[in-house]
């Protein structure tokens, strides 16, 4: 980091107090210099990566974990908050990002984000729990965990002679995750379409605290299971990163390879749904049958089709030969050809490219406003990529292309999933597979550490604070498509109803992903 | 020789009665005596026109002779008599329901006003389908004209009710003078109706015919004249909108068809084709514009202008026939004119009724705000939904019987030679089957959203309606129930109305063959006409109840085929066969059925507004039809908090009425430019005041003395 | 322009006989078997091993539960005692209410609900449509719509604040019906069950008929359970 910013803050907020937590920068500044500093490293293109609530016995803070466009490494800002009072200023006018960190911290801890137009009703819906939960708050008795049924009108923005709100879900379709749209409308276009999420939530972040990170790692995995080293991946580094652990070169290189190689599998997934949605029947079939393929070429390689049980924390839970590393790539490879020939044949399907190029538009502005990641906010031109932004694992060793597009539609979207394909398929090769253990030496201790991956639907940051018992206290755990549904309602404004599943398809949102 | 004439005067004469009592009543006793004066006068004139139907015209009266204008004479007449007859079968439900329902408007307006306006609308009513010379014809009209304006004026401190019975009163005017300047065309010598008509040229007679179709064309509410009828109807009283569609409209028609088909009979296709075209227009833009109407009472007044330019179309096509010799399918045309104009009157009244009722419990007409009043109003419901089935033409009700007609008149087409006429009929046969579907839709969205569904406003304790209300839509549902099972009955007093136009030798009579009963029937009919019914089981007839109850139509020599329905035997054959496979099912069935909530995707319950709203319903038709709706969007705001929050989408759309956009409002806006243009001239120097008289006068000597 | 019927005909017939006995790991990441005799201290160092109890020791018997199996294998291993089981009959059912039997066995509508699925149960029931799998072939198919559905397949530990929908889908389907429920969630909670948010799977919420376990299970032993629900004989491969 620049000593410029470090005077430049100094000089926004005179108090700040500069710590150091695992070779992390972190600069602890009172309530009242929030919004500033948040304005000033907003201004400077730092991207918001997570907001971190932590309640100690006497103590409450937030961590607001900001990263820059540059190797600049994390900035964490601290905040403390009054235990009694809780309440902080919103940084939502500026920075809009925010906007579901601090609804979900005010569902879960009970901390009052002030001048934050939109509070309540998110995580915990209010017709079954009762305000100010605070779920997460670490006294909690499991008897004050009451439900209660309420009644519970959808919001309205649509003022129209004869406007309704006709609501999708949560139980829609055929194979769809559970999910409720309301979408606005006088009954021709959809005027305005909002998600309401959350009927997942299986409370991943108070279900680890206590837990051995062991076993956090499971809850890490399955968090999403179709992007199981993605979510894993950022979780052992976060670990790793908080007790010192020296992963091995081996486990590092073999590790890049299977985030990769699950990446091309999830690929494929999401442009099997988008053939699905387009009822492109044939294309479907076909990429459903490539995508089984590759899951097969997964389980074959280790053991489980979705790589459960591949991560442990320090390195790999067993090794890999390297020539059947090597003669898997070269089958990923003769697949991925084939899966190149479905894009050449969908690319020239005049019906097919009609359905999916000119929705569910989001602009590189908005893109860049609401800090978008992944495939979603590449193709609108936003070229951010963690592997490249802040290399993690093998990344800085092997020489790749991230793949942007402009226009921010549908289409833009699929290419940009083929494109990334190849590029995995290219780091795969490249990667060197040096001899050597998979296991780390076993190292206690107690700590704190951000850890990050560009899982394949985009960012994916956590922390981890490991106490001296070595058990999990606190597990923060922000996969990329939190990130990502805050920007769904950009792509879903003034469309037609038909064209609703389709939109759905080319975001490739995973509700199981954002509800944890 | 008959009482009929009697009849009808002195069911006129009780009216004028009525009107002069309810002004020295007092107020609580207004309803009642109207009630009873309206009925007593409506079944007496409902007597009167029976008669004359049946035993034929009565003679006529001279009542008074004056110098100039000639003598006021009075008669009855087949075409008048059906009309009249109609009128009064929607006046007496019309003033049982009035028992109650002006108990909502007692100590904010007059009722006594209401009773005079109203019974002397009855009066005037009554008395012109007897008025047998210009004169009287058009006094009558004017006092018709100033009471239902009155009338629809009746809530006068609203400011929209009294520019809409200014409008209607303004307009109406305009089409009187045009419709008198017609009539007095045609008369030559005197201005009595049975004094011979005057020879008209072509020019002349093109005249006649467009100042008369465009003057009554106004009251019977055709395009592009009926700006009024979209602003009046809604805002009358709900028993006045129901007379306002089922009598007053009814006015315009029986004008057209008296000068055009009696008085002054059209010679040239040309004519006809324009009426069948105008009357598919206005039956098409009529019912496109009550589908995308969210208000009840519009979307009824938009309906009427459909049903009337149905029966207007049928018309033309008679027009069509006459001028090509074919007077037996101009029998058919003219049959299914009348018929439409009657059921329409039946089940129009009846709908308007049901608003009326719904507007007065609920105290709303919209409805997007309305909804599940089934359950509140479960007879007001059952009588509404027997209005919808017959304005959608679904058999076996009395829409289906004349749709059926109109229909048929127009496939008479392959009967014609000239292929420019074929191509009209075609246009005019496509324009209506869409309509036909449309209504459909429209009255699907009309029951359905109101009626059906969620309550999408709470609902405040109201009650059925009073017993009196119910029996005036019981009635108006019984006739329309009646005409529609029993045409058999009501074709041969159709063809008793037709008399005037196409003579005694009309074959109306022979839709409904009296063969079935060999000695039923003023006439034997040849015997081939007979034999040709023999394939379909004619011998039957000898077994079957009643005048056969089918009603059979030949084609003629292009298409020799005979079309047949029947209503009362579909229903007999529909309740059969429903019946037995219930009973069927009953008997064999043994698994229980469940009654469970609505699925709704797993939320708890579907809220009001999470359903299909009337503007909702119809926007795909808004959507296809675009071009023709043209709306305004006049507001389209997006308001957010923080730039990105958003808060409110604050849209709005603006319809023009078509007619006012093409016609009314460019007419007007050149008449503004006319008179800015003139007005220059007016700029009060009195030195070129009296220039403008000098050079008028230089003019006027210049004129009289090149004429010599 | 792009002609599919052609290139769907060119691809050619890709859907497998479906297996009868034992698949390879590429299909099945398999379960542990059931219950081991070993000594006391290795069944208690097992039952320490396992973090959903899948494992308990009960004197020198380790019992193994499938149904709380969510495959974190640490119990694998070459010096470990545990058997591994490969095969696709990993459906189990309380008594003879799971076969629905007669017309079913040609036609079967699956409703599937997620009541709180990480993904990849939904993921394996996806490629049920597939070509490889063809799940048509059999008569079964996904409807969107509980009031047309035979089988409800639930996924997902049962979150709280999907209980009520779950519920209601139940509910509005008609009888006959059943209940299948896939995944080590859905059998028992899986990891994240029971717990504040969670229950212990399916049967908590609606009557289960059948239970598939696995983390994820494999697509074939989700079909081997479909066939067994609707009464469909499976012999050899089919």
């Amino acid at each position: 980091m620049t000593s410029q910013i470090f005077r430049e803050l100094e000089t926004i907020c005179p108090d700040i107090v500069w710590e150091t937590e695992d070779r992390s920068v972190c600069a602890r500044i009172p309530a009242s210099h929030l919004r500033a500093a948040a304005i000033y490293l907003h201004e400077r293109e730092w991207r918001l990566g997570t907001l971190v609530a932590r309640e100690y016995d006497r103590s409450l803070e937030v961590r607001y974990c900001f990263y820059a466009t540059l190797h600049d490494g994390w900035l964490q800002l601290l905040v403390a908050v009054d235990p009694a009072e809780r309440t902080l200023p919103s940084i939502v006018s500026a920075v809009i990002a925010a906007d579901w960190f601090e609804r979900e911290i005010e569902d879960l801890f009970s901390i009052r984000f002030t001048q934050h137009p939109r509070l309540g009703d998110f995580v915990l819906h209010d017709d079954r729990w009762a305000e100010n939960l605070g779920l997460m708050r670490p006294h909690l008795k499991p008897d004050e965990v009451k439900e209660q049924r309420r009644e519970w009108t959808p919001k309205r923005v649509l003022e129209e002679e004869g406007s309704f709100v006709m609501p999708v879900g949560p139980i829609y379709s055929g194979d769809a995750e559970s999910a409720l749209f309301l979408l606005e409308t006088v009954g021709e276009d959809v005027v305005r379409a909002v998600p309401r999420l959350f009927f997942k939530y299986r409370a991943i972040e108070k279900l680890a605290e206590g837990k051995t990170p062991a076993d956090v790692l499971l809850l890490a995995e399955r968090c999403n299971g179709t992007s199981a080293i993605g979510n894993g991946l950022a979780y052992c580094e976060a670990v790793e990163r908080a007790l010192g652990v020296n992963v091995p070169r081996r486990a590092i290189a073999l590790r890049t390879f299977f985030a990769e190689l699950e990446r091309i599998r999830h690929h494929t997934t999401s442009i099997r749904e988008i053939c699905a949605s387009t009822a492109l029947t044939v294309a479907a079939s076909q990429a459903l049958w490539l995508e089984e393929r590759l899951l097969r070429v997964s389980g074959e390689l280790a053991g489980h089709r979705y790589f459960f049980g591949v991560l442990e924390l320090g390195g790999l839970r067993r090794d890999f030969d390297t020539a059947l590393l090597r003669s898997t790539t070269e089958q990923v490879a003769s697949l991925l050809g084939r899966v190149e020939e479905l894009g050449t044949a969908l690319a020239s399907s005049n019906s097919f490219l009609d359905r999916i190029e000119q929705i569910g538009i989001v602009s590189a502005e908005q893109a860049h406003t609401f800090e978008l990641v992944g495939p979603f906010a590449r193709a609108s031109g936003v070229a951010a990529d963690l592997r490249v932004l802040q290399p993690y694992a093998g990344y800085s060793d092997v020489v790749f292309d991230v793949p942007i597009e402009r226009e921010g539609d549908g289409y833009a979207r699929l290419r940009v999933l083929f494109a990334e394909m190849k590029e995995s398929l290219r780091i795969m090769r490249a990667l060197e597979l040096p001899d050597g253990t998979v296991h780390a030496s076993p190292v206690s201790g107690a700590g704190r550490a951000l850890g990050w991956t560009e899982a394949p639907r985009g960012a994916s940051v956590q922390w981890v604070e490991v106490d001296r018992a070595g058990a999990i206290v606190r597990y923060r755990l922000t996969p990329p498509s939190f990130r990502n549904w805050h920007g769904f309602h950009l792509a879903t404004e003034d469309f037609a109803f038909q064209d609703f599943p389709i939109i759905l398809a080319t975001l490739d949102l995973s509700v199981a992903e954002n509800d944890r | 020789m008959n009482a009929s004439l009697e009849l009808s005067l002195a069911a006129a004469g009780i009216a004028a009665l009525g009107a002069l009592i309810s002004l020295g009543l007092p107020e609580r006793a207004v309803s009642k005596a109207v009630a009873c004066i309206g009925a007593a006068a409506a079944a007496v004139a409902f007597a009167g026109g029976v008669v004359t139907l049946a035993r034929g015209p009565s003679a006529e009266l001279t009542l008074w002779s004056f110098p100039v204008l000639g003598t006021v004479a009075a008669g009855t007449t087949t075409l008048a008599a059906w009309f009249a007859t109609i009128a009064a079968l929607v006046y007496a439900p019309v003033s049982i329901f009035t028992l109650r329902y002006v108990d909502r408007y007692a100590g904010q307006y007059s009722l006594r006003a209401f009773g005079f306006w109203y019974c002397l609308l009855l009066s005037a009513v009554v008395a012109i389908f007897e008025c047998r010379d210009v004169v009287s014809f058009f006094v009558t009209w004017e006092i018709v004209a100033i009471a239902s304006s009155m009338l629809v004026a009746f809530e006068w401190r609203r400011f929209e009710n009294a520019r809409a019975a200014f409008v209607m009163l303004g307009m109406s005017e305009a089409g009187t003078m045009a419709a008198l300047l017609a009539m007095l065309l045609t008369r030559g010598g005197s201005l009595s109706f049975d004094s011979p008509a005057a020879t008209l040229n072509v020019a002349a007679s093109w005249s006649v015919f467009l100042l008369s179709f465009a003057g009554f064309g106004v009251k019977a509410g055709l395009l592009p004249m009926n700006s009024w009828l979209p602003r009046a109807h809604p805002l009358a009283p709900g028993n006045v909108s129901a007379l306002l569609s089922g009598v007053i409209l009814n006015l315009g028609v029986y004008g057209i068809v008296l000068v055009n088909a009696q008085l002054a009979p059209i010679r040239f296709a040309g004519e006809g084709v324009v009426v069948m075209l105008v009357g598919a227009a206005s039956a098409l833009i009529g019912i496109l514009y009550a589908t995308i109407e969210d208000d009840l009472k519009a979307l009824l007044a938009y309906s009427s202008i459909e049903n009337i330019g149905i029966a207007i179309a049928a018309f033309g096509a008679a027009f069509v026939f006459i001028v090509e010799r074919q007077p037996q399918f101009a029998a058919i045309g003219f049959a299914a004119g009348l018929y439409h104009v009657g059921n329409h009157s039946a089940y129009k009244a009846l709908l308007f009724l049901g608003a009326a009722t719904v507007d007065a419990k609920l105290g709303t007409r919209s409805m997007n705000a309305l909804g599940g009043v089934i359950r509140v109003l479960p007879a007001t419901s059952a009588l509404f939904f027997i209005g919808v089935l017959s304005i959608a033409a679904i058999p076996p009700f009395n829409g289906f019987v004349s749709e059926w007609m109109t229909l048929q008149a127009l496939l008479r087409a392959d009967e014609l030679t000239p292929l420019s006429l074929r191509v009209a009929f075609a246009l005019c046969g496509a324009a209506l089957a869409l309509t036909a579907a449309l209504a459909v839709t429209c009255f699907v969205k009309a029951f359905g959203m109101t009626f059906l569904g969620p309550e999408r406003t709470p609902r405040t304790d109201a009650g059925e309606a009073n017993i009196s209300m119910r029996l005036a839509m019981g009635l108006l549902a019984a006739e329309c129930v009646l005409l529609g099972l029993l045409p058999t009955y009501v074709l041969p007093a159709l063809g008793h109305a037709a008399w005037p136009i196409l003579g005694r030798d009309a074959v109306v009579g022979a839709l409904v063959p009296p063969f079935f009963h060999p000695n039923a029937g003023p006439r034997p009919l040849p015997e081939d006409f007979v034999s040709s019914f023999h394939a379909l089981g004619a011998q039957l007839g000898r077994w079957l109840p009643g005048r056969g109850l089918v009603v059979m139509l030949r084609g003629g020599q292009a298409n020799p085929v005979v079309f047949a329905m029947s209503t009362t035997y579909l229903v007999a054959i529909v309740a059969a066969t429903l019946g037995a496979t219930y009973a069927t099912l009953r008997l064999l069935s043994r698994k229980p059925s469940l009654r469970t909530r609505v699925w709704a995707g797993g939320l708890r319950r579907l809220r009001p507004e999470m359903t299909y709203t009337a503007t909702g319903f119809s926007n795909p038709v808004r959507a296809i039809f675009d071009a023709v709706f043209r709306p305004a969007r006049v507001e389209n705001e997006r308001e957010t908090i923080h730039e990105h929050f958003r808060s409110a989408i604050r849209r709005k759309r603006e319809d023009v009425f078509l007619a006012d956009r093409l016609v009314n409002f460019p007419i007007a806006e050149l008449a503004r430019r006319i008179a800015s243009v003139t007005a220059r001239m007016h700029h009060g120097r009195l030195p070129s005041y009296v220039g403008y008289a000098l050079g008028a006068l230089i003019v006027a000597l210049a004129v009289v003395t090149w004429q010599r | 322009m792009n002609n599919w019927f052609l290139r769907g005909v060119a691809a050619g017939v890709k859907t497998e006989f479906a297996p009868a006995g034992d698949v390879s790991e590429s299909l099945s990441a398999g379960l542990p078997a059931t219950t081991l005799q070993v000594s006391d201290d290795a069944a208690a160092a097992l039952a320490r091993l396992c973090p959903t109890r899948a494992i308990v020791a009960a004197g020198p018997v380790a019992e193994v539960d499938p149904d709380r199996c969510v495959l974190c294998m640490r119990c694998r291993g070459d010096a470990s005692p545990v058997q591994w089981r490969h095969d696709v009959q990993v459906a189990h059912g309380e008594g003879s209410r799971a076969r629905l039997g007669g017309r079913f066995a040609r036609s079967l509508h699956v409703r599937i609900v997620d009541a709180g699925d990480c993904g990849s149960c939904l993921n394996e029931l996806a490629q049920l449509a597939g070509p490889s799998y063809n799940l048509h072939r059999f008569g079964i198919f996904i409807t969107p719509t509980p009031r047309q559905a035979d089988v409800l397949l639930v996924v997902g530990p049962v979150t709280r604040q999907m209980r009520e929908p779950l519920i209601a889908a139940y509910e509005a389907m008609p009888e006959p019906k059943r209940v299948v429920a896939v995944g080590a969630c859905a059998a028992s909670g899986g990891i994240f069950g029971p717990s504040l948010m969670c229950g212990a799977g399916a049967a908590e919420a609606v009557p289960v008929d059948l239970v598939v376990p696995g983390c994820p299970p494999s697509p074939y032993a989700v079909l081997a359970a479909l066939r067994e629900v609707c009464g469909q004989k499976q012999g050899r491969a089919t």
